[in-house]
């Protein structure tokens, strides 16, 4: 009788272990925490990316200064547009945007490349006071895929007259 | 006596806390997560701009700089006499198979690799001049920057006069 009885306690007691469950829940939310951190690049929905066949991963952001090259806005789709003239209103005619250190976008147009060249110097000065290598240190040029070639190399003029030579292309993987 | 003991004995010994809100919550931002990351599928070509063009230095370098042309059509030609694309054909629609083969350079490819194997014959790097003209789709051109990517060439100069 007494047997029966702790059988049944038995039974009732019978929990499952949560804490290597919650162990190894962590670790993966960590993990991936981690990982959306550190690729992360602003990105700017307005600039439809090109694709290219042999494109290999960005696997750190970190000495990126990102730079945007619009196509006309008459060449986007209207959601497009639409964030392109809310984001760029304080700057008509933006063909490169640019993120400051505050997140605030910048709009220079296309006969302001001495600016978008000293502000490519400032950054690269700010990254350089913050012991990030040199070789590091490059251009990631998100270019619309219908902007007109000579807009990517006034960004890359700019960007050789501030002293950086390593560009990024920005793609996507092609379909 | 002893069974009023035994009860509050196992009352104490027991404090559960409710685990299931928090793996829930846990839960829901591992997916979050998740699906963060797989959203960041923005890739990259890594181009470097020699700070030196060729023409400025005053040796001539051991292996001829390959040239390539990028015309407004986005007809790619190399060594300004060997088309290896023809104009690029607007009204194809993207996903089929016309415009995924306009897109690729296989010639070109292959010319670049015959290049790379030259220079490395002679222990250089190998010199690529890319000319562009103003109005080409960015779309063109990083097929190109695609297909040196394929033939590892990881260093180009850039011509930015009209070769039009």
């Amino acid at each position: 009788m007494a047997k029966k009885n702790a059988r049944a306690n038995d039974e009732v007691d019978g929990k499952v272990n949560l804490s290597p469950m919650i162990d190894c829940c962590f670790l993966l939310l960590i993990f991936f925490v981690v990982n959306a951190t550190q690729i992360t690049v602003s990105k700017d929905p307005s600039v439809k990316m090109p694709s290219a066949v042999s494109c290999t991963d960005l696997k750190d952001a970190k000495g990126c200064i990102v730079v945007n090259v619009f196509a006309d806005p008459e060449k986007m789709n209207d959601k497009a547009r639409e964030k392109y003239y809310k984001a760029y209103s304080k700057y008509p005619g933006t063909v490169f945007g640019v993120t400051d250190v505050n997140g605030a976008s910048i709009g220079y147009a296309i006969n302001q490349t001495q600016d978008l060249a000293d502000f490519i110097k400032k950054q690269r000065e700010l990254m350089e006071s913050r012991n990030i290598d040199r070789k590091m240190i490059r251009i990631y040029l998100r270019g619309d895929q219908d902007t007109p070639w000579e807009r990517s190399t006034a960004a890359i003029r700019s960007a050789a007259a501030a002293s950086v030579t390593n560009i990024v292309f920005g793609t996507l993987p092609a379909k | 006596m002893a069974r009023h003991k035994q009860i509050k004995t196992e009352e104490q010994g027991e404090p559960e806390m409710e685990i299931s809100s928090m793996i829930d919550c846990c839960f829901l931002l591992l997916i979050y997560f998740l699906v963060a990351t797989s959203l960041v599928s923005e890739k990259k070509l890594d181009i470097s701009i020699p700070a030196q063009t060729p023409e400025s230095s005053n040796q001539k370098p051991p292996v001829d700089p390959g040239r390539i042309t990028v015309k407004t059509d986005g007809s790619v030609a190399w060594n300004d006499d060997l088309v290896v694309a023809e104009a690029f054909n607007p009204d194809a629609k993207p996903g089929t198979a016309e415009y995924r083969a306009q897109r690729r350079l296989d010639q070109l490819v292959e010319q670049l690799t015959q290049l790379r194997n030259m220079a490395e014959s002679v222990q250089t790097e190998p010199i690529v001049m890319l000319s562009g003209a103003p109005n080409t789709p960015h779309q063109r051109i990083v097929d190109v920057m695609a297909a040196l990517a394929e033939a590892r060439i990881h260093s180009i100069g850039i011509n930015t006069a009209d070769p039009e």
